[in-house]
């Protein structure tokens, strides 16, 4: 049997959290993975030994299958496109440029706080409080930023609080804030919360950005 | 001799090798590079995210949310948010794309990528996940076109990934040698890299291609080797054990079809008991002691292959070889027994099979296999190894395996999602429209009433620039006249009207000659006490009014300071309160059109969503009967196999009778009429 491309296909997103380990974690992943089901033997038993070539070959392709695949294909198209303009509408009307503000959470690094939970608070006014699972801050450590919330306020001179709660160096309990204070234009406004390593200090850092 | 395989990530969808493209390519600016060292391959962690919006994408790609991904992806692209990624936005998306099985449309993106002329890497990348793409769809000529395109090595596993790639499509072209030159360098460079690499999944399964690519090619002597080496080598895990046992499998049928049988079983008997591959090599094991005329030792492997379930075909295949190893040995009866046995549960097992075929034809099949597959999410199911409830389901096992199944299957599961997804989106486009109706409703009446209550209460622009106007004037008179009368607060006021009341009654007096008057009376008295000093009272009338006169004009400029000060708010608060009136007023022109168009865009999308729902229930449908459909086609064949087999063990028994029945004299044999 030709164990190509087209062969069965392994679990697709686990490899892809083992990618965060590296190949040599793929790998692992690949090996732990279900292993395609044992293709019957051909050949009868008076035949002559046959290949497991033979033995192992998938069925036939038939049409049908191909053409409902390429339907498939285009309908899923459509309804990813419809998807996308049912998105674009509802940040539209519920979300206008010139009143949208959107607060991010990053993380560079991350070794020195490992993150529990993000309050956040506009203008005295709470407006999210984030419990993080593993997963989503193994993706913020890998790159990932989080909007964190996504909001109306109205022009002019306003207040950002974040207060960050994890654990800190040696598995203390941390507890900190940022404040910033910005002013909201017609634009849409983003708002960066940077947690960061200070090497020097061997302390976590945290910083609100206003975007421009 | 079996076809080469692939390493297990190279088997992978695409999207698994764009995100080591992601995590380890150039792709993401300022990557930090890990520590490394023999066992662990450099891993490039990004870091820089320039736009914001492109790290809310790759935070759902990260947690293994693809659709979430897309979504975030698509709607930053729309609105142009991701000026700085735009490219690496583009892979990412074609990379999703191709996670949902929609082939076509990223072939499509990677093409646009290509002929807009992204950098050099991005357009490589795009080339080989085009070559992918042709490359699963048959087309391997074009997909070696794609191939020659690529200008530099990918990054990070992707090279591998690459190569691996050209050798398939080499083979499926026919060039096997051309496939073992390039595979052959893979491996050597794999050598070069250290001792990880040489212990690497992509180093086992490169040998092991080259060996066979050689081998198919004629350079018999070039490809055993490879594969005798690669199946003797110490393996750590269970996929190097699987392969392993595959290069032996391989081995042993290339020998036992080149009329080497005591070869064959010298190398089957390195394949392990139980795995993947044991069925396989317990049948050419037997078949090669067959083949060396020694039925006696076809009989070991043979009988344990027989006791094995008899969903395998290789376990249904020995059931009828072990009575012929039997009768080759001259053990007749026990070999009809055998044969009857095998026949019975031949018999047996077409009858499960005929209960599989119905409850399939019930739609159970798929019904359980989406309740071990539940996902929030679309893409690839997970659970092959749970099999789904219905009678006698390890026969299902091979059909599970096809790929045209699992291709099928995951389409029906995909639409099954996005069902769900659009009657999602169907309630809340209810909710989306009666918000507008409201806003529109609430603008249509609250505005003009709030605009006539500003104009009853003297509250409007107009009358408030009036008020201003006016103040404007005093204070531009006070200033003229430097008269601190003008800016008296209410208790300066008041004495200076007092002090107006009493001179004028004091020179009603005057004019009376009436001698005196209450000091201090506000009214105006009928007539004057008789002890009032008239002369006194003016001279204290005259130091009071000269005091509140002296301090008025002491508290002059600070109070006409404040006073300008005070009008100068007042002016930039008009002109706020002008600038808002304006946006009012064009509001007022603009805003009902602006709900007409979301209400018509609300309209025109739950049209298009209205028409989707339809065509993903009658796909789904289908998609439902086809893999129905294939599922009994494959259950029928295993269902003919079993007939043949059975068929075979029937003719066999029949001789087996013949030949214990002494022979008799033909006449005395012939029934009476």
């Amino acid at each position: 049997m030709f164990l190509s491309l087209r062969a069965p296909l392994l679990p697709c997103l686990a490899l892809l959290a083992a990618l965060a380990l590296g190949p040599l974690a793929a790998r692992a992943a690949d090996a732990v993975a279900p292993a395609a089901a044992p293709a019957p033997a051909a050949g009868g038993a008076a035949s002559a030994p046959a290949l497991p070539a033979a033995a192992a070959s998938a069925p036939a392709a038939p049409a049908t299958p191909v053409a409902l695949d390429s339907q498939a294909q285009a309908l899923k198209a459509d309804v990813i496109a419809l998807n996308r303009d049912l998105l674009v509408l509802e940040e539209e009307l519920l979300f206008p440029a010139s009143t949208q503000v959107a607060v991010f959470l990053s993380m560079d690094v991350g070794l020195m706080f490992d993150l529990d939970s993000v309050q956040l608070k506009v203008d005295d006014k709470l407006v999210s409080n984030y419990l993080y699972t593993p997963t989503e801050v193994a993706a913020l450590h890998r790159g990932g930023v989080q909007r964190l919330y996504l909001g109306n306020l109205r022009a002019g001179a306003h207040e950002v609080v974040a207060t960050f709660t994890g654990k800190g160096p040696h598995e203390r309990d941390y507890r900190r804030g940022a404040t910033v204070r910005f002013d909201k234009g017609t634009e849409p406004q983003y708002l960066e919360l940077k947690i960061s390593d200070v090497q020097a200090k061997l302390q976590p850092e945290f910083v609100v950005k206003v975007w421009k | 001799m079996r076809a080469p395989a692939m390493p297990a990530r190279a088997r992978r969808l695409p999207v698994c090798a764009l995100a080591a493209g992601l995590l380890l390519g150039a792709l993401v600016a300022g990557p930090a590079l890990a520590a490394a060292s023999d066992e662990t391959p450099p891993v490039a962690v990004p870091r820089a995210v320039q736009d914001l919006p492109w790290g809310d994408s790759l935070f759902w790609f990260f947690q293994d949310r693809p659709f979430d991904a897309l979504s975030s992806l698509m709607v930053n692209q729309h609105f142009g948010r991701m000026a700085h990624h735009a490219d690496e936005a583009e892979v990412l998306r074609g990379g999703l794309l191709l996670t949902y099985g929609m082939h076509e449309e990223a072939g499509r993106v990677f093409e646009q990528l290509i002929a807009r002329q992204a950098a050099r890497p991005v357009r490589d990348r795009a080339w080989y996940y085009l070559a992918r793409i042709r490359y699963q769809r048959d087309r391997a000529d074009e997909a070696w076109q794609a191939l020659q395109h690529i200008e530099a090595a990918l990054a990070g596993p992707l090279e591998e990934d690459r190569q691996l790639l050209a050798a398939q499509v080499q083979m499926a072209r026919g060039d096997f040698a051309g496939a073992a030159q390039t595979l052959d360098a893979l491996t050597q460079a794999q050598a070069q890299a250290g001792p990880f690499w040489r212990r690497s999944a992509v180093s086992r399964f490169a040998r092991y291609n080259l060996g066979v690519a050689l081998v198919r090619s004629g350079q018999t002597a070039r490809g055993g080797p490879l594969l005798e080496a690669l199946a003797t080598e110490p393996a750590a895990d269970e996929e190097a054990r699987a392969l392993r046992d595959q290069a032996n499998v391989a081995l042993g049928f290339s020998a036992l079809q080149q009329g080497r049988p005591a070869e064959a079983r010298r190398v089957l008997e390195r394949v392990r008991l139980n795995g993947p591959q044991s069925n396989k090599a317990l049948l050419g094991f037997g078949w090669a002691a067959a083949s060396l005329k020694k039925p006696d030792q076809a009989l070991v492997p043979w009988a344990e292959l027989a006791g094995r379930p008899g969903t395998d075909a290789a376990a249904l295949e020995a059931r009828i070889a072990l009575p012929y190893a039997y009768n080759e040995l001259g053990a007749g009866r026990r070999a009809l027994a055998l044969y009857e046995s095998a026949i019975a549960e031949f018999d047996a097992e077409s009858r499960r099979l005929d209960e599989s075929i119905a409850a399939v034809g019930r739609g159970r099949l798929i019904q359980g296999l989406v309740e071990r597959n539940p996902s929030a999410d679309m893409g690839w199911f997970q659970s092959l190894a749970t099999l789904p409830e219905v009678p006698h389901a390890a026969h299902l096992v091979p059909v599970l395996a096809g790929h045209e199944f699992q291709e099928g299957f995951k389409n029906y599961r995909d639409l099954l999602f996005l069902e769900r997804h659009l009657a999602q989106w169907q309630e809340q486009l209810g909710v989306y429209g009666a918000m507008v109706d409201t806003r529109r409703q609430a603008f249509a009446q609250r505005l003009p009433a709030v605009r006539e209550a500003e104009q009853a209460q003297g509250r409007g622009l107009a009358q408030l620039s009036a008020r201003r106007d006016a103040l404007a004037q005093s204070l531009s008179q006070s200033a003229t006249q430097a008269d601190g009368r003008a800016f008296a607060d209410e208790r300066e006021a008041g004495l200076l009207q007092r002090i107006a009341r009493v001179q004028a009654v004091l020179e009603r007096l005057s004019a009376v000659d009436t001698p005196k008057a209450a000091p201090g009376a506000d009214t105006a008295p009928t007539a004057p006490a008789p002890d009032l000093d008239l002369a006194a009272t003016r001279e204290r009338l005259r130091l009071a009014a000269g005091a509140l006169a002296w301090d008025l004009a002491q508290a002059l400029p600070a109070r006409r300071w404040e006073a300008t000060k005070g009008l100068q708010a007042a002016e930039a608060g008009l002109a706020e309160a002008r600038a808002l009136d304006a946006d009012l007023a064009r509001a007022q022109r603009e805003e009902p059109a602006r709900f007409d168009a979301f209400a018509a865009r609300l309209s025109a999308l739950e049209q298009r969503l209205r028409a989707l729902q339809p065509r993903v229930a009658a796909l789904k449908t289908r998609l439902q009967q086809s893999l129905q459909a294939q599922a009994v086609a494959a259950l029928q064949a295993q269902k003919d196999r079993l007939a043949g087999y059975s068929a075979q063990a029937r003719f066999a028994v029949a001789q087996l009778h013949d030949h214990a029945q002494p022979p008799k004299d033909a006449p005395h044999a012939a029934p009476n009429p």
